[in-house]
């Protein structure tokens, strides 16, 4: 059973061959089994899941309609809320917070009979590529247990990648849905921005957040996206109206003839076999009637420093509100208002995050604020236009998801090296645009390497669709890491 | 960066910091702001900043209903200190 996608699960459960009890209690019983060489997840619910598993056979023994998701188990990243259930965003000042709502999306995935089995780690207030930065506990490549799942949705990647649930949601501001799902292999989907509300997700940098799904299959994906991208009037910058069947039209054919752009010197310095796969990826495309052309997006070059300074502007504003007054972690030692939110912050934030408030707090100030800001929001301006002017000669565009396969635990300390693991996806989340990555290969060392494809802004149905053909025609679609790959069932 | 900025910067973003912490600090902001100076090779006049992607996003209004709110007791569940329906802080003013 452990090989099966969200959708065959939700099949087999409907055509009473599985009870959603039986589903829930063997994926409760692979968390309990792998868990503990994981590290993937931050809380399991068993209680909730099976409670909510014996209520979808109550609703199938009486014939009542079931929903998009029926007896799916799904994991959900911990910086986005569950109604009672603690959302710790991977980070000490949050250890005990109890969400006093429901996400948006963790609203839809319930009213579609999802059962969530979770909450996953992350990078503390999610930043970070690795997951190392959480303030709880370190999350394992199920492909090599020494390596990152990379981040910051990399407990997420990881359970979904070692199969203890189908389906996961995590969250992504320069890469951490993409960049995880490639280092484990699995498929992540990033929408367009506004197509799915973040109401209830702790926020990190708001002109770049979004919720997405990550999955062993893009038909998975594309379900997630037919249940999550909603309008919602509680986040104003989700868009107004619906994502349009992008399940029904995976399998379509495309209406016109699909260009792909390749960004070539952008690209350069490609590692060797990073290289190698990505050109095999190309080809595999040009075989299936895509054609292929050169593009100029060099500008991209300095999508890092833009994002540098975006998003920890936006951060230094955004965590603000962590006070220690209302929520979360107050200083025992504080005996002044003052103390109580400078010593509280100091106990519940680690390095990186104070770092990147410190960072963004000072490009804010003023003096700074023209020559930084003002000039990356520019820089952003300008990037948004090349892509649009890229985007009149192809429909999509290809390039590797990360510039290397997954890397040891420990190996990148530095966390501005660490944000160039970011290189491939920032460009995305920068215009807003819609991006996947799927899996395109092995390394050497047998570690996964994926492909990203980024489409037209709100062109999130396209994106899925390509990759949906893309992933029919690869043989390594669906490996599973084999130390996970046992058959319990 | 130097010492004397980062404590100005400590205090306006409202984080004590230990002196092992401070000094990697420095480094770590100082080198990603020797990065980010790239940005300032390119000329950018003339073009508009660009505050959201989402460019034909206007403010978005609702009707002035009021909904049901969160309740003070579930509202407290979080609060650190509390005193039956207010939530208690340390004195403001030093007396």
């Amino acid at each position: 059973m452990h090989d099966l996608s969200g959708i065959l699960l939700r099949q087999l459960f409907i055509k009473n061959e599985l009870s959603a009890t039986e589903i829930c209690n063997f994926f409760l019983h692979r968390i309990e089994q792998y868990e503990p060489a994981l590290g993937s997840f931050l809380s399991i619910f068993s209680k909730r899941a099976l409670y909510k598993a014996e209520e979808l056979d109550a609703k199938r023994a009486q014939n009542k309609p079931l929903g998009k998701l029926a007896a799916i188990p799904i994991a959900i990243k911990d910086n986005i809320h569950v109604l009672g259930e603690r959302t710790s965003c991977g980070s000490k000042f949050l250890s005990n917070y109890r969400a006093l709502f429901d996400a948006t999306v963790t609203r839809l995935i319930e009213e579609e009979d999802g059962v969530i089995l979770g909450k996953t780690n992350l990078d503390e207030f999610a930043m970070g590529s690795s997951t190392e930065k959480s303030a709880f506990q370190l999350t394992k490549n199920p492909w090599d247990l020494s390596c990152s799942p990379g981040g910051s949705s990399g407990g997420s990647a990881a359970a979904v990648a070692a199969r203890l649930c189908p389906i996961s949601l995590g969250s992504d501001t320069g890469g951490s849905i993409r960049q995880p799902a490639a280092f484990c292999g699995i498929v992540g989907f990033k929408p367009s921005y506004g197509r799915v509300s973040r109401y209830g997700l702790v926020s990190f940098a708001s002109s770049l957040d979004q919720i997405g799904p990550l999955t062993t299959t893009v038909a998975d994906a594309a379900l997630m996206m037919e249940v999550i991208g909603q309008h919602c009037k509680y986040d104003s910058t989700c868009l107004s109206f619906p994502l349009n069947n992008p399940l029904n039209q995976l399998k379509t054919p495309f209406k016109e003839k699909i260009t792909l752009g390749i960004p070539k010197s952008f690209l350069k310095n490609l590692e060797r076999e990073i290289g190698q796969n990505f050109q095999y990826a190309v080809e595999s495309c040009e075989k299936l009637g895509y054609s292929i052309i050169e593009v100029d997006l060099d500008i991209l070059n300095y999508s890092i420093a833009v994002y540098h300074i975006l998003s920890t502007a936006e951060a230094s504003t955004n965590l603000a509100r962590f006070d220690g007054i209302r929520f979360g972690n107050r200083s025992l030692q504080a005996k002044t208002l003052i103390e109580v939110l400078d010593l509280s912050r100091e106990e519940g934030f680690g390095f990186e995050v104070k770092q990147r408030i410190l960072l963004g707090t000072y490009l804010l100030s003023s003096g700074y604020q023209e020559a930084h800001y003002r000039q990356a929001q520019k820089m952003r301006q300008l990037i948004i236009e090349s892509f649009k002017k890229v985007f009149e000669k192809c429909q999509m565009i290809i390039t590797p998801t990360a510039p290397s396969a997954a890397f040891e635990l420990g190996y990148i300390q530095d966390s501005l090296e660490m944000s160039l693991q970011d290189i491939y996806t920032v460009p995305a989340s920068l215009a807003g645009l819609p991006a996947i990555s799927i899996p395109s290969g092995f390394s050497s060392k047998g570690l996964p390497l994926a492909l990203h494809i980024t489409a037209r802004q709100f062109h999130d149905n396209e994106l899925l669709q390509l990759a949906y053909h893309i992933e029919k025609s690869q043989p390594f679609i669906q490996k599973i890491p084999p130390q996970f790959d046992d058959n319990g069932d | 960066m130097n010492e004397k900025e980062l404590e100005k910067l400590s205090q306006l973003a409202h984080i004590s910091l230990t002196k092992g912490e401070r000094d990697a600090l420095t480094i770590g902001i100082k080198k990603i702001l020797t990065y980010v100076k790239q940005l300032q090779e390119v000329d950018t006049q003339g073009v508009t900043p660009c505050f959201t992607v989402l460019q034909h996003l206007s403010n978005v209004m609702r009707e002035d209903i009021q909904e049901p709110p969160l309740s003070t007791e579930l509202f407290l569940s979080n609060v650190p200190s509390s005193m039956g329906k207010l939530v208690r802080v340390p004195p403001v003013l030093n007396s």
